[in-house]
């Protein structure tokens, strides 16, 4: 990484203005999030339960227990947390590409002059804001066999109704729908992203004939590589902890469908005030989002073109 | 420009370094064993006890909306304003989150004195210690139905404080209209579960004004249904002690789930499947009597006591009657439990207001308004006080009384129909039903799988589930 | 790369302008198709949250679903502040947001800045540590950090909601920043530089103007985070009266019934102000200056 070998006064007042520059945000980073996170992973090798925090409690004292509760998950079929991986992660994949290819689509056409375009920008942008329980109310009631409008329509046009979210096959294709119309931010980012896409490139490129679909790949797809791996990044890691659609409506069903990782972790640390138990989960979610977003970052060297022309 | 920034910065930075100092005191935190007792964060800052000083305040967490809030609050000035020792602050949670915020409270010390319990978690509670096991009705004179205790090892660790049964409640206009006779509204008249198919599937019409009866008819136009069995999955416990059969071993130490109990719930997921006289539902949400006979779309549902306190809200014209049965008439109680959080500096004083509060009396306002009834046995033998929460309440007059006195009240009373639901004295039952059963038991009611192969998929989950 | 070349090619002319100009328009008109097409689409469950605020709560259940309010039910928003005090829960949220906003931001800008720009041991590092804690649900430190701020008497106050932004507002924001900053050609720093610029006169002069639309996302999505984070604002507000607007809307959930029109009344009421400050901000990225190619 460091070209430079001989350190001049230069590149230490260089190294000087970045530490001043990250104290602010990482005095809070630190202390509210990974002191409070080694304290949580802690947790995971105990027994720990709400109860320990009681006086007079009846359990008896919190135990270290090694790795019994990260053999226990795995195990104890009432949790089940293989299948928690499965469906998390394959949803979370499913619903990052869906999301990143319709927001860019999206963005790339609010981006061209049309009338009203504020207000379809707008549009696009109202289901990011609303509150998360909301929604899903909304949507039950569109998605609902009986009863709902979606199906009405369907019946009327002749087709078979659909469980949406009570069928096991359905439930993740309708959820990641959802995610996919909520998907607002990612478009705004895209917006504003391709604001940055130096225009002198395509107007060359417009004047050397070039096709919209070869500009499309060849200037404004690369100039956007920086801005397309944050969303697939951040997507993957808001996808992946998913909850509120599993607590408000299908309760992890049909079957284990929508058993995602965090609503096991919600279940087990909050509903059931196992901290032990709900800690070594919340470390197997970190080290599985780590996996995938390494794997996201070495190959994002391949494909990432900054413009100001320093990889990491 | 550029001085606005660095100033700016700067204070930036001294707050954070500020909001550093005070976390690093406090922070060995979560860190394993440390029982952090904590003391009083309770102190809101509003409190309106003031003045006196030596006035304890406790804080008592309730859930519900605005009206039955509104309806707690005042109870609890009348409480506030009879005596000035105590002074009682009432901490509104939502429903669906409640026992996620109260625990973790708890794990800084910062529980409420007393609350209202949600009924699956109150064993699991009380066996964490976080629920004191108190029996406020020592020697007092009038004790809540018995069922209605919470009971772990055989020790009290909660009342309800409401009763309610299950009802068959039903739409008297469609019933009008289609010239069927009204259900039964006592128990020795009850119907059986094959005539309440029969009489759903007079009351279930498509588009075309077909029933299930008629050629032609199409399944997939309904626009009226006949019947609604509420499928939220602890109400289907009912209609396997109504086929014979059980969930839970009596002593709550074991699942039982026998055959009896399977054959009833795969009778009451036909009605959608098989008989086409129930809508869809897949028992995920609690909108039993708002989905459909308050909706207006269903002629019968089944659902607790407290519809009677819908009557407020909608023009249907509804009755109340007794539930049909399989091979034994049955019915299940339930009512959200107040509890004493272990902890409280006051046991006595939380005591105190803990049995006035489950006072009859004191909370009539909640009974009127049709979401209890009362647990105190007085109240269902005293024609007095009958007549003063039934007859004189407009909403269960217009059930009307007589048939509510005789499918509501006589059905609490019969012991031998109605007993507690599997949470009074089985522990982790929020796991068992509504974690592993309730997702599961969807697949049986889409019809991809039948209730045999559901339970035999989620029984270890729930033996699991149950030894915690 | 390829853009390198367009650059260099600079203003050869090729190709009949006539033609791409009308090609071009014929995109313009297919786009707007599409788009109004898909708005449509997405705003189906907008409506629908509308029209069923605009109904009584059980008829939102009536078979075959009404497409529009059989009676316009109007007075559903005239909810009684007891119920919901819309202006109060306002003012309260906008009490929490806005600090997060302006701090947050304020503060992400010159970590981000370090991290695209400047060289300094330890940066991999860092820098992972700061990806790190993206990968985190916020459940995971909710009880530890329960527990602190509960032991500091911050319970039942909005200290524990604004002081995390006063310190970065998470790591999201900073990778978000350090992407755009990356995409803001070299040159121009380093002819600041050449002009004697320090740098955090480079990074006010130079960088902020030219990533100006993205520090209005990082305020938009540090606003709506901030907005509509039940889960913590539900673990430290006790008190009505210090409600938020999301929090506020829990109250229509009761114990036995739901009263769905006032969710959704109370949610439309609630969007708006979102709606609002997205419509201050976007006007940005309409006109986003282009800095690039200032050079050549």
């Amino acid at each position: 990484m460091s070209n430079k070998p001989k350190k001049s006064a230069a590149v230490i007042k260089e190294q000087r203005a970045a530490y001043i520059f990250l104290i602010p945000a990482f005095l809070g980073l630190s202390l509210i999030t990974y002191i409070p996170l080694l304290a949580a992973f802690g947790i995971g090798f105990t027994d720990l339960k709400v109860g320990h925090f009681m006086p007079n409690t009846p359990l008896a004292p919190p135990r270290f227990v090694g790795l019994d509760n990260f053999v226990n998950i795995f195990k104890n079929p009432s949790i089940n947390f293989q299948n928690s991986i499965w469906v998390t992660v394959y949803f979370a994949l499913f619903a990052v590409v869906s999301s990143v290819i319709y927001s860019l689509f999206i963005a790339m056409l609010l981006n061209r002059k049309m009338p009203g375009r504020g207000f379809f920008r707008s549009i696009f942008y109202i289901p990011y804001i609303l509150p998360a329980a909301a929604v899903i109310i909304s949507w039950h009631f569109l998605l609902i066999y009986d009863g709902g409008v979606i199906n009405h329509v369907l019946v009327q046009l002749g087709f078979e109704r659909s469980f949406f979210l009570d069928s096991k096959s359905t439930v993740i294709p309708t959820l990641v729908l959802i995610a996919v119309w909520q998907c607002g931010n990612l478009i705004v980012i895209f917006l504003a992203g391709l604001q940055n896409v130096p225009r002198v490139y395509q107007e060359a490129a417009e004047i050397d004939g070039a096709s919209a679909w070869r500009r499309f790949w060849t200037i404004t797809i690369p100039c956007m590589t920086p801005i397309i791996f944050y969303n697939v990044l951040m997507s993957l890691v808001a996808n992946l902890q998913i909850v509120v659609p599993a607590l408000a409506r299908t309760r992890g069903g049909p079957g284990k469908a929508t058993m995602f990782m965090t609503y096991m972790m919600y279940q087990e640390g909050f509903r059931g005030g196992q901290l032990g138990t709900a800690s070594a989960i919340a470390a197997v979610f970190f080290i599985i989002a780590a996996i995938l977003a390494f794997i996201l970052f070495k190959t994002s060297k391949s494909w990432i073109f900054y413009e100001g022309g320093e990889q990491k | 420009m550029k001085r606005i920034l660095a100033i700016v910065l700067s204070a930036v930075m001294i707050l954070a370094v500020l909001a550093a100092c005070g976390n690093d005191s406090a922070s060995p935190s979560g860190s394993g064993a440390t029982a952090t007792p904590a003391g009083n964060n309770n102190t809101a800052g509003d409190s309106t006890s003031s003045g006196g000083g030596e006035r304890i305040e406790i804080v008592f967490s309730i859930w519900g909306d605005p009206a039955e809030q509104e309806t707690t609050q005042k109870g609890l000035d009348v409480y506030n304003s009879m005596q000035d020792k105590v002074y009682v602050k009432a901490l509104q949670i939502p429903n669906e989150e409640y026992a996620d915020v109260l625990q973790t409270m708890a794990t800084a010390g910062n529980m409420p004195d007393c609350g209202m319990v949600n009924e699956p978690t109150a064993i699991g509670w009380a066996r964490q210690g976080l629920l004191m096991p108190i029996d406020i009705y020592e020697g007092q004179a009038d004790k809540p139905l018995d069922y209605l205790a919470f009971k772990d090892g055989g020790k009290t660790v909660a009342y309800s404080g409401a009763n309610e049964v299950l009802g068959l409640w039903y739409n008297r206009t469609m019933f009008d209209a289609a010239g069927v006779d009204y259900p039964p509204t006592s128990l020795d008249k009850a119907w059986t579960w094959d005539e309440f198919i029969e009489v759903a599937k007079q009351l279930t019409f498509d588009s075309n004004g077909n029933t299930p009866n008629d050629d032609g008819f199409d399944k997939n136009n309904i626009v009226q249904y006949g019947a609604y069995v509420n499928q939220w999955t602890w109400q289907l416990e009912v209609w396997a002690l109504s086929n014979g059969g059980k969930w839970f071993s009596e002593d709550g130490k074991s699942i039982v789930f026998d055959d009896a109990a399977i054959e009833a719930m795969q009778k009451v997921v036909d009605l959608h499947l098989v008989h086409n006289v129930a809508p869809f539902n897949p028992g995920t949400t609690d909108s039993g009597f708002g989905d459909s006979v308050g909706a207006g779309n269903v002629a019968m549902c089944t659902e607790g006591q407290w519809a009677t306190g819908f009557a407020g809200d909608t023009d249907i014209d509804y009755g109340v009657a007794v539930l049909p049965y399989m091979k034994r008439k049955a019915n299940i109680v339930t009512g959200g439990p107040v509890g004493v959080f272990a902890g409280t500096k006051y046991p006595d004083e939380v005591a105190d207001f803990v049995r006035w509060y489950t006072d009859e009396d004191n909370n009539f306002g909640t009974i009127e308004a049709g979401w209890w009834m009362p647990t105190k046995m007085n109240w269902y033998t005293d024609e007095a006080l009958l007549k003063k929460w039934i007859d004189d309440v407009p909403l269960r007059a217009r059930l009307p009384a007589d048939a509510y006195r005789t499918a509501m009240k006589d059905v609490a009373l019969d012991l031998t129909v109605s007993q507690s639901t599997g949470w009074y004295y089985t522990p982790n039952t929020f796991e068992i039903i509504n974690r592993v059963l309730n997702p599961a038991m969807v697949e049986a009611i889409n019809g991809s799988k039948t209730v045999a192969q559901v339970i035999a998929d989620v029984r270890p989950a729930m033996e699991a589930a149950l030894a915690g | 790369m390829t853009g390198e070349n367009y650059r260099k090619s600079g203003m050869l002319f090729s190709g009949s302008v006539r033609s791409m100009k009308r090609n071009k328009k014929i995109a313009d008109i297919t786009a707007f198709i599409i788009i109004i097409c898909m708005s449509v689409i997405v705003l189906l469950p907008i409506w629908w949250m509308i029209r069923s605020s605009l109904m009584k709560s059980l008829d939102i259940f009536m078979r075959p679903p009404p497409f529009f309010p059989p009676d316009w039910l109007w007075s559903n928003y005239n909810i009684p502040p007891t119920t919901f005090n819309y202006f109060r829960y306002l003012m309260n949220t906008l009490s929490i947001v806005v600090p997060c906003v302006v701090f947050g931001t304020v503060t992400a800008v010159p970590c981000a800045y370090a991290f695209a720009r400047l060289k300094f041991k330890g940066k991999n590092f860092i820098f992972s540590l700061c990806v790190g804690s993206m990968l985190l649900p916020t459940m995971v430190t909710l009880i530890p950090l329960y527990i602190v701020w509960s032991n500091l008497g911050f319970v039942d106050t909005y200290w524990p909601l604004i002081l995390p932004y006063l310190c970065g507002g998470g790591a999201f924001n900073i990778f978000l920043l350090r992407q755009f900053i990356m995409t803001v050609p070299k040159e121009l720093d380093e002819a600041a530089k050449i002009d004697g610029a320090g740098y955090l006169r480079t990074l006010v002069s130079i960088i902020v103007p030219s990533i100006k639309s993205a520090i209005i996302v990082v305020a938009l999505l540090i606003f709506m985070t901030t907005w509509n984070d039940l889960l913590q604002q539900m673990v430290y507000i006790h008190t009505p009266k210090n409600y938020t607007l999301v929090l506020g809307l829990t109250i229509f959930f009761g114990t036995f019934k739901t009263d769905y029109a006032g969710v959704f009344a109370a949610t439309v009421l609630s969007f708006i102000p979102g709606v609002l400050v997205y419509l201050f901000g976007q006007r940005y990225f309409v006109e986003g200056i282009v800095m690039t190619g200032m050079k050549n």
